[in-house]
Parts: C-alpha cells; sequence; structure tokens
C-alpha cells in the first residue's frame, strides 16, 4: 500500500496500481484516449503524462505504477502544455467536421478541448492527410477512418477481449487507419463495445446514429433482460421511446462489455401490440376489456371459490423467470398465503438447468431469462411436476382447474422460443380457469379468462438474481406502457383485495418483505443491490 | 485457391523450425509468400493467416507495417532507388529521372510488361557508394543515369 | 592505428570459415568456454565497450541486467537492422568477415547463457544474408554451432531472421515485437528486455559492432580495450563517412579521433574546392554541426556531446559549402515522417505535419511563421513518446533550423 502525493494530496494507492487508476478513485481525472480499465495498457495516446519527481520526462500515468514517495503533478504547466500538444496533434488530421459528427456529447476530443484547447488549428485541408468515412462494419458499427484518434482501444478489444482480431490498424506514420479485412463486417458477438470504447467519432453506432443528440437523453440503471448474466447496463430514452442501452461497468459481472444481442434486446420490446386493458373472457367466450377494480375482485373471489370447491391443490402458479423477484415474491405470496396453493413452476424449458450455462466464453448464457435464479430462490419448482409440461398433464387430467400465469416472452430470441409459448398456450387452454399476465399481445391469450397487461422489461423497477446468485437493481426507465402496471402491484393489488394486508405501495416495500421473509435473501439491504449486486449462495 | 510450392511447403517448415512459437516465423513466412506469389495480395494473407491460424486481418495488418512486403503487384524487377542524404546529395533524382523515362512510369508503376517496378526507398546503407538502388537480392551502387539506364538494359534482356 | 574490428576485412576469402580460422578465428570463443560466465561480463564491464547501435549504454552492465535463474531461456538478439541514415558500418563487418559477428555472438551468448540466438538483419540487406547465412552453415559444420560448441558442454543456435523495412525495428523493443512477428511497436519501458523482453524472457540486443568488439576484448583482455581511446569512450569506433567528401567508407578510428582530421585526411577532404559547412556526424538522427563546431571536436561521446551533437551510429554526413541546408532537412525530415511506427500521437502527427511544412517551405510556399512553427512542433514532439524516434527528428529539426534560420526564411515570404 504506497503513500504518494497527487498535487500536494498525500494518498494510498493499492499495490500495482498505476497512477492514473490511483488517481481517479480519488477525484483526480487525469485525461486519456487509449487507457481504459478492461483493455490491456497500451500507452499510446500521450495523454495521460503526468509529472513524477525524479523523473526526467513526463511519464505515462497509464503505465505508471505507483511507488512509495511517489511525488505526481497532473496539472502544472508542464503537463498542461504537454497535452495541449498532444490535442494539437489530434487535430492536425482529423476533418474537423463535428458539425455532422454523431458522437458529439460524447466526444474526448471535443471535451479535452474545452478544458486544455482553445487554440486555433489553421492547418489546410490540403495538408491534411485524408482517408476513408462511414465505411459499414456490420450491423452495429460504422468506420469513419479520419475522425480516428488511433488509440486502438477497439484494436485491442478485437484482440483480448473476443479474441477474434477483426480490427486492425494498417499502414504506418500517419497514414495508419484501423480498419477490417477487405471492410468484413465485425463478426463477433461482442461488435457493439467497440462503439462504446471509442473515445471519438470514428467509430458509431449504426442503430443508433442520428437518431438523438444524446445531450437530449435520460439514462436509467438497468439490468440486462437478455440472459441470465444480467450485465448492468444502462437505458438510454426520451420521450417514452428507449434509444439506446449501453454497459455499464460492472468489474464483477461484464466489466464494461455487453453483447450484441443484449445491447439489441430492447428492440423487442416496441415488436408486435402491447396489451393494453385488462380483459375478460365474457360468456360467450370473447374477451372484453375491463376495469383493473373489477377485474381484481373478480379474480380474488374466483380463485377463493375454485379452492373451496376443489382444494388449494388445484391451483397453480406459473411465474415468468423474466419477471423481477418483487412480482414473484407477491406472486408466491398471494396464491399461497390467500389461497393456500402450493403448486408453483416457472420452468416452461429447463431453465433450471440451463441457468448457468455459458452460451460463450465471454458473457452470454443459454438461458435467456434474467431471473432463473431469482425464480429458483423463491421456490417456483415443484418436484412432482418437473416443469410447465407436469402442470399441462395435471390439467389435462383434471387435478389442476385454475391457474395464474404471468408470461414475458424473451427479449434475446432463440429457437425454442415459440414451443416453450405453445407450451403455456397449451397450460391455458387445458385450466378451466386461467389468469395471464403478460405485456404482449399473442392470439393464444385469447383462451385466458382473464388477461391482464403488465410493464414490460425498462418499466418496472425491482431485482432480478442472476446465474451466480448475483441480486442486482434495476431502474425503471419508462412508464408502464398503456393501461398496463408493474406486475408486483397488480398482486399487491389482489392481496389487498380482501382489505386484510396493509398493502405495498413501492418495491422498495416489497423487497424488505421479501427480505424478512425469504431465508436466501435474509439480511440484505435494497442498497446492496445497487452495483455491483449482492450474492447469494446458490 | 493458392497454396505454397512443395519447394514452398518445405521452406516453410524449415522457417517453423527456428522459432520457439509459431508466431515470430510470421514475417518470414510472408516473405517466403512473396517469392512465391508476387505480392501480398488480400487472398495471400487470408492464405496465411489460415495456414498458421491468423485472422486475415491480423496478417495483413502486420504485412502493411513492412515497406518491402509489397501491397500491391510488382514488377519481375523491383528497383528501390534511395531517396535519403547522401543518395540525394550524389543526384538520386536525376538517376530517378532516368529510370522514369527509360521505363515510361512513375513512382509506385509497374512497366507494361510486368518486367521492371520502381519506387523511392529511405537509407538503403550505401551511403558511402551513393546513389544506390537494391534491386531484388542485389544493390546497384554509385549509380549516374547513364548507369541505371544500363543496368535497366542489362536486366531487361534477362 | 589499431585495428580491432576492420583488421581483416580486406583479407582475402575472410568470409569463409578456414581463412578465419587461420587468422586466429575462434580462439577467443574457445577461451570463453573455460571461463566462468560472471567472469566473463566482468571483463566486457572492465573494457568500458558501449553499445555501438547509437545509445552507447555500457555492453557489460546491460548484460549484468539479465536475471539469472528466471526458469525462461535467455535470448540474445543481433541487431542487424543498420537503417540510421548515414550508417553502413554493420554492413562491412557482416560482408567481409560474419564470423568476427559469429563469434562475438557466441561469446555473449555464453557469458549470458544464451542457447539461442537470432540475427535481426534488416531485409534491404539479403545480399548480405547470404553470405551470413553461409558462414552460419559453416559454424555448424565445424561445430561452432550446434548442441556441443567447440566440443564443451554448450548448445547454441543461431537464426538469421530478416526485417522487412521498417527503420523502427532497429529500436531494440521494436525488434523484439517484430522478431515476434507483429508490427514494429516499440514498447513502453519498464519492463525492459532485460526482464521480459523476447517472448516475455530475458532477452539483450546489441549492435553488430558491439559483439564484434567481444573477441578481441576477451583475447586481449578487458584492459587492453579500456587503454585505447579517451578517458570515458574506450576503444575503437567504426565512422560510415558519405556526402561531400573525397573518399567515403568506412574507417575504423580510436575514439577521440579529431573529428577534422578524420575529415580531412581518412576521408580525403571536401572534394572540388568546396569548404566545410555542416557535419551530421553519427546517424540523422543527431544534431548537426556547423563547420565552426567542428573545431576541435573528438570523435568520441562526451566530446560530441560537449558540441552540442551525439556520436550516435557512427554515421558521419559531410555538407559542403553549397549544400542548401533546408533541403537536407526535408529529407530527413520525410525520412522520419516515413519511419514514424504511427503509435504515439505527438510523433506520428508531429513528424508528418513538420515534413509538410519543409515541403511547402522548399517548394516555395513556406510562411514565415512556419519556420517557428517548426520549433512548436520540434518542442511539442520532444520527451513525450514510447521511443526516440520522435526525438530523432527533433535533434535535425531544432539544430538545424536554429543554425541555419537564416536560410529557411530566405525561403519563406508573408
Amino acid at each position: 500500500m504506497p503513500k504518494f502525493t497527487i498535487n500536494g494530496q498525500e494518498v494510498e494507492a493499492r499495490d500495482g496500481q498505476t497512477i492514473i487508476q490511483a488517481a481517479e478513485e480519488i477525484g483526480v481525472d487525469i485525461p486519456h484516449y487509449c487507457y481504459h480499465p478492461d483493455l490491456p495498457i497500451d500507452g499510446n495516446c500521450r495523454m495521460c503524462l503526468v509529472d513524477v519527481e525524479r523523473m526526467p520526462k513526463l511519464t505515462p500515468a497509464c503505465a505508471t505504477v505507483v511507488t512509495e514517495g511517489m511525488v505526481v503533478r497532473t496539472n502544472n504547466e508542464r503537463v498542461k502544455e504537454a497535452v495541449r500538444g498532444v490535442l494539437e496533434f489530434l487535430l492536425v488530421n482529423h476533418p474537423v467536421d463535428c458539425p455532422v459528427c454523431d458522437q458529439a456529447g460524447e466526444c474526448r476530443l471535443q471535451d479535452y478541448y474545452m478544458v486544455y484547447g482553445l487554440h486555433t488549428s489553421e492547418i489546410p485541408l490540403g495538408m491534411k492527410v485524408r482517408k476513408r468515412k462511414v465505411i459499414d462494419l456490420g450491423p452495429m458499427v460504422v468506420l469513419d477512418q479520419e475522425r480516428c484518434v488511433l488509440c486502438s482501444r477497439c484494436v485491442r478489444f478485437c484482440d483480448h477481449v473476443t479474441g477474434t482480431g477483426e480490427l486492425q490498424f494498417f499502414g504506418r506514420g500517419d497514414h495508419v487507419a484501423i480498419g477490417t479485412f477487405e471492410d468484413r463486417p465485425l463478426e463477433n458477438a461482442y461488435s457493439g463495445n467497440v462503439v462504446d470504447i471509442c473515445p471519438v467519432g470514428a467509430l458509431t453506432s449504426r442503430d443508433f446514429r442520428f437518431k438523438c443528440r444524446v445531450w437530449f437523453l435520460h439514462g436509467a440503471d438497468s439490468v440486462c433482460g437478455g440472459c441470465s448474466t444480467g450485465c448492468s447496463v444502462r437505458i438510454d430514452h426520451r420521450d417514452g421511446t428507449i434509444f439506446r442501452l449501453l454497459p455499464r461497468r460492472n468489474p464483477e459481472v461484464n466489466k464494461s462489455w455487453l453483447c450484441d444481442e443484449g445491447r439489441m434486446s430492447f428492440h423487442a420490446l416496441s415488436t408486435g401490440s402491447r396489451i393494453v386493458q385488462p380483459k375478460v373472457k365474457g360468456p360467450a367466450g370473447v374477451p372484453t376489456a375491463a376495469r383493473w377494480d373489477e377485474v381484481i375482485a373478480s379474480i380474488n373471489s374466483r380463485l377463493k371459490e375454485t379452492a373451496a370447491a376443489h382444494g388449494s391443490g388445484s391451483i397453480i402458479g406459473i411465474g415468468s423467470a423474466s419477471a423481477t423477484n418483487e412480482a414473484l415474491f407477491l406472486f408466491k405470496r398471494y396464491l399461497s398465503d390467500r389461497l393456500g396453493a402450493t403448486r408453483f413452476e416457472f420452468r416452461l424449458d429447463g431453465e433450471d438447468r440451463r441457468v448457468a450455462e455459458r452460451e460463450d466464453d465471454l458473457l452470454r448464457r443459454t438461458d435467456k431469462h434474467p431471473n432463473s435464479m431469482g425464480a429458483m430462490k423463491l421456490g417456483l419448482m415443484d418436484a412432482e411436476l418437473g416443469g410447465i409440461e407436469g402442470a399441462i398433464s395435471a390439467a389435462r387430467a383434471g387435478r389442476i382447474k385454475a391457474g395464474v400465469i404471468i408470461y414475458l416472452k424473451p427479449l434475446v430470441a432463440r429457437p425454442g422460443d415459440d414451443a416453450a409459448e405453445a407450451r403455456v398456450a397449451e397450460l391455458v387452454r387445458s385450466l378451466e380457469y386461467s389468469v395471464v399476465l403478460a405485456a404482449h399481445e399473442a392470439d393464444w391469450q385469447s383462451a385466458a379468462s382473464v388477461l391482464l397487461p403488465i410493464a414490460a422489461w425498462s418499466e418496472e423497477e425491482g431485482t432480478y438474481t442472476n446465474y451466480e446468485g448475483r441480486i442486482q437493481f434495476a431502474g425503471r426507465a419508462l412508464a408502464p406502457d398503456g393501461g398496463s402496471r408493474p406486475a408486483w402491484q397488480v398482486f399487491a393489488l389482489l392481496l389487498g383485495a380482501d382489505g386484510t394486508e396493509p398493502g405495498w405501495t413501492s418495491p422498495e416495500q416489497v423487497f424488505e418483505s421479501m427480505a424478512e421473509s425469504i431465508p436466501a435473501y435474509r439480511n440484505i439491504a435494497r442498497s446492496q443491490t445497487r452495483l455491483p449486486g449482492v450474492v447469494i449462495a446458490v | 485457391m493458392i497454396e505454397f510450392s512443395g519447394d514452398g511447403k518445405r521452406r516453410y517448415q524449415n522457417i517453423l523450425s527456428h522459432y520457439p512459437e509459431k508466431r515470430a516465423a510470421l514475417i518470414p513466412v510472408l516473405t517466403l509468400a512473396q517469392r512465391e506469389f508476387g505480392w501480398i495480395s488480400k487472398e495471400v494473407a487470408e492464405y496465411v493467416g489460415k495456414l498458421m491460424g491468423y485472422p486475415a486481418s491480423d496478417v495483413l495488418a502486420v504485412a502493411s507495417f513492412y515497406t518491402m512486403l509489397h501491397k500491391k503487384p510488382a514488377g519481375k524487377y523491383h528497383m528501390e532507388v534511395c531517396r535519403n542524404v547522401s543518395c540525394w546529395l550524389k543526384g538520386t533524382y536525376a538517376c530517378v529521372d532516368a529510370i522514369k523515362q527509360r521505363l515510361n512510369v512513375d513512382f509506385g508503376g509497374v512497366t507494361a510488361d510486368g518486367k521492371f517496378s520502381f519506387a523511392l526507398t529511405e537509407c538503403l546503407g550505401s551511403c558511402g557508394t551513393a546513389p544506390a538502388m537494391q534491386v531484388g537480392d542485389r544493390y546497384y551502387e554509385d549509380l549516374t543515369p547513364a548507369s541505371v539506364v544500363e543496368i535497366i538494359e542489362k536486366l531487361a534482356n534477362d | 592505428m589499431i585495428k580491432i574490428l576492420l583488421e581483416n576485412t580486406d583479407k582475402v576469402d575472410q568470409v569463409r570459415l578456414e581463412k578465419y580460422k587461420q587468422r586466429g578465428g575462434y580462439r577467443a570463443l574457445r577461451k570463453v568456454l573455460t571461463m566462468d560466465p560472471p567472469a566473463i561480463i566482468e571483463e566486457v564491464k572492465a573494457s568500458g565497450l558501449r553499445g555501438r547501435g547509437g545509445a552507447g549504454f555500457p555492453t557489460g552492465m546491460k548484460w549484468g541486467f539479465v536475471p539469472r535463474n528466471t526458469g525462461k531461456p535467455t535470448y540474445l538478439l543481433c541487431n542487424a537492422d543498420e537503417s540510421e541514415p548515414g550508417t553502413f558500418k554493420d554492413r562491412i563487418l557482416m560482408e567481409r568477415d560474419p564470423h568476427l559477428m559469429i563469434e562475438g555472438m557466441a561469446i555473449a551468448c555464453y557469458a549470458l547463457n544464451c542457447h539461442l540466438s537470432y540475427i535481426y538483419l534488416r531485409g534491404e540487406y539479403e545480399f548480405i544474408a547470404h553470405t551470413v547465412q553461409r558462414a552460419l552453415d559453416e559454424a555448424y559444420e565445424a561445430g561452432v554451432l550446434g548442441p556441443s560448441v567447440l566440443g564443451h558442454d554448450f548448445a547454441l543456435d543461431i537464426h538469421l531472421h530478416l526485417g522487412q523495412g521498417a527503420y523502427i525495428c532497429g529500436e531494440e523493443t521494436a525488434l523484439i515485437e517484430s522478431l515476434e512477428g507483429y508490427r514494429g511497436y516499440p514498447r513502453i519501458k519498464p519492463p525492459f528486455p532485460a526482464t521480459h523482453g523476447f517472448l516475455a524472457s530475458p532477452t539483450v540486443v546489441n549492435n553488430v559492432e558491439t559483439l564484434c568488439a567481444l573477441p578481441w576484448i576477451i583475447t586481449n583482455g578487458g584492459a587492453a580495450y579500456a587503454s585505447i581511446g579517451t578517458e570515458k569512450s574506450k576503444g575503437t569506433k567504426l565512422f560510415s563517412v558519405s556526402g561531400h567528401v573525397a573518399k567515403p567508407g568506412v574507417y575504423e578510428v580510436e575514439m577521440g579521433y579529431p573529428l577534422l582530421e578524420f575529415i580531412n585526411k581518412e576521408a580525403g577532404g571536401i572534394p572540388n574546392g568546396h569548404k566545410l559547412k555542416a557535419v551530421i556526424p553519427g546517424g540523422s538522427s543527431v544534431p548537426v554541426l556547423t563547420a565552426q563546431e567542428c573545431e576541435g571536436v573528438g570523435l568520441d561521446y562526451e566530446s560530441l556531446l560537449k558540441a552540442g551533437s551525439m556520436l550516435g551510429s557512427g554515421g558521419m554526413i559531410v555538407f559542403d559549402d553549397t549544400t542548401k541546408m533546408p533541403e537536407v532537412l526535408s529529407v530527413i525530415a520525410d525520412f522520419y515522417a516515413h519511419e514514424s511506427c504511427g503509435q504515439c500521437t505527438p510523433c506520428r502527427e508531429g513528424t508528418g505535419w513538420a515534413a509538410k511544412i519543409l515541403r511547402n517551405m522548399v517548394s516555395g510556399t513556406g510562411k514565415w511563421s512556419d519556420v517557428d512553427l517548426l520549433l512548436k512542433i520540434a518542442d511539442m514532439m520532444e520527451g513525450k513518446t514510447i521511443c526516440p524516434l520522435a526525438d530523432a527528428d527533433v535533434m535535425p529539426i531544432r539544430s538545424f533550423v536554429t543554425k541555419y534560420r537564416r536560410e529557411f526564411e530566405a525561403l519563406c515570404s508573408s
């Protein structure tokens, strides 16, 4: 634990920490392009040069390990001049096409220029090295070679993180340009990350570019709903529309990365129609719109009747591995406490077996639900039924009469999805009375006795428990669409239908109840579910 | 689909045997590939990449760093004339003009018969015998406008 | 004058092992094989031999940094990537006395406990590769190299590796990167090659000329070598002289030999009745000296430094009074722009920018303010990059522009 002095402040660094890392921890920002905490050190940009006593030359903060007694200055005139020099050099061959560059607002070239530069750059265009613009690098990425500062972050990402090596430096000197072989598309499943790590406008997102200036966006911290890894993400949205998902750095889960499917998963939310209000199947078998309060009361009484007539064993609850812990907790609480139900399932396709199964060496897992482990921890598995197929058989045999089913379509599609959904439909058709909670419309829902619109991912605050038992907080980005409600609230209403419960008015309260009553979650404070999340035993 | 010749394959194996790690053989293998195929085309980069287990982009990126690995077709005799200080002092450009005139091609060009190409290059280490040029594994030194034309004539009749 | 390096380079068939042996070759190697490796390193330290590639770092000390018993192999890399403009000294050694280099390498390898070594020869020197390879083949056949060097329990393989055209690969970490099969990007130090070099193993990179001095040092002792030259610059040094001299070529002189005497005597003076205008004494990367500044200067590290330049590689370029200095600088600046690897921002952008400004000046489109802009760019580049290539551009730019400012200004309008 070496002690060192930075800008006159004496601080302690961790062993092996570099100056840039130690400085960042105490809030001293050292400008940089090439340094990235999750990539190997390269030291090429020369922006992070700092003045270290007893070193004759300025030294790169990213590549210099803090040693005992080191005296570092990051803001003296010598350093500022060096940084100004590097910035001026970076603009020598830069096209300065900022007005039409989609990186504006997130461009380190612009940002640092405001702080350090403000010099005039008078190099005539004829003297600049011209390179290629608007090169299509596949579904995720567009390359502009002229704007590139050659920091090599993207090259290192492809070399060291995905190991696919598509992006490389070509040429030498001021003619060096990044590119792929024959402009081939980036073929790795994580290509969108190169856009995030590009500090300038050289690599922009094909999906997002020119959709919205970034300063108009609002960000909500969330957890990716695309698989059981549960990468930390930020949802950037405006006026009820999601524009993009970005990874949030979580060293324990996804570092700074996000897979392309996860990144694009929000588009699934706007695919197909949303259910806008509760529907109840009328006497003629035709679903008709109904008011929430009426529906809640009728569900409650109908389920109670079923329990009274056929025993509590005749009611089943089918949770969703894509629902929040809060929703699943109140769902189970309602069915077991109010109706005495004992049969619960959530498995549509062996999620419990696949929850930790890797799809690749980096982040993706084969289970495309964010909360299978949460469902397992809440005990939504029935050994006798062994999954939804068992429930279908029991319903066909008449042993199960009624069911409450939450179904959320996976945001990342896989070939087995239709079959899994068909099993839900089959169960619904096999039940005498079914309450289906869903976000998106589907034909089979017409068979449901009651259809309740619930919030989709991004519209509900709550927690998800990932494959390794890490509980992570996901904030709400958008208001629930149309007349839908967060699933936890639907069950809070059902629990309050008798007027006996005090009622839960926030997901936070639900979490506290869960932490009190579920052994796996005991003594966990909700604040712990914030970055990087808290791991419970699996 | 291109492939090394039988001799090329033997040489390839021999190159590999010189290094404790395969990657170190990449540049010598690219040199061999240039000898076999004339230049490092994308097809060649892809072939070498497959042969050695590296992405084609990686192979081409390496090739693009080294000026002696041609990224476009070169003539049978690729003449590289030194443009650096000592050669320049001793009249490189007079020789260059003579070459241009004789071959009727500019820098980087290849003659129509594919026999000659020519380019300027950096210091060849022939400063004491300037001006100098390299043609394959031969140096021609103490050049004059007359001598470069003679050299071309000789090579042309080769 | 004493000849340590060039003693046999003019002799018939010196490239052949048989002749090399007849003239005393491989006796030094035979001698070291009975010595303790640390004792060899001490001998080299005692000789005061400094790296002849350009940096002038003490060779024995460099060897001393190599850790022992790391569990990893140690590599010796012979830097034969001679590409510094004005430098053609290693070439003559390899062309005419390749076994001297091989013997020097074998001595170094034995001292460093290295069993696998490479000669990184610039690709342009392919014609020399034939000579060197034949010498290596002979050495293997004669048991000088191979599993049992000269019958001793010491195995050594030396392979020839050709570069493919990149000046920067003469920088030792770029050389290593290139030898590993990558773009020749210099590496950030630390870690130093002594601990993390080729394949992350302890590595020593020595210049051809440095290695060629070893047989003599072993035969005659470090003290004998140290008795030659000046107080701090020991031994002899090869200077390759070119430009406006009557007898360009490679000459071996004792360190400290007077610069002007060297030009006028060894190099035959300035031809055609012209006068000396300037000298680049150690390759294009070192500051130029005006004729006046050359007076009283000795050819050694300290004297040249004191005069405001450096010994560098010993690649001396002489300019007579007809020379247009801005044009020379433009040629030099184009070289560094062409050879910048492109890794560090200041070098990549600065070398190219400076070269373009100079091209404009020489073609008559320069601006008055460009003269100071060149000096500003030099300041912006200096000392801010991973390797010394940017500084190698800074030194000529700054020295040419300050010492011959009027010539630059005369080219500029407005």
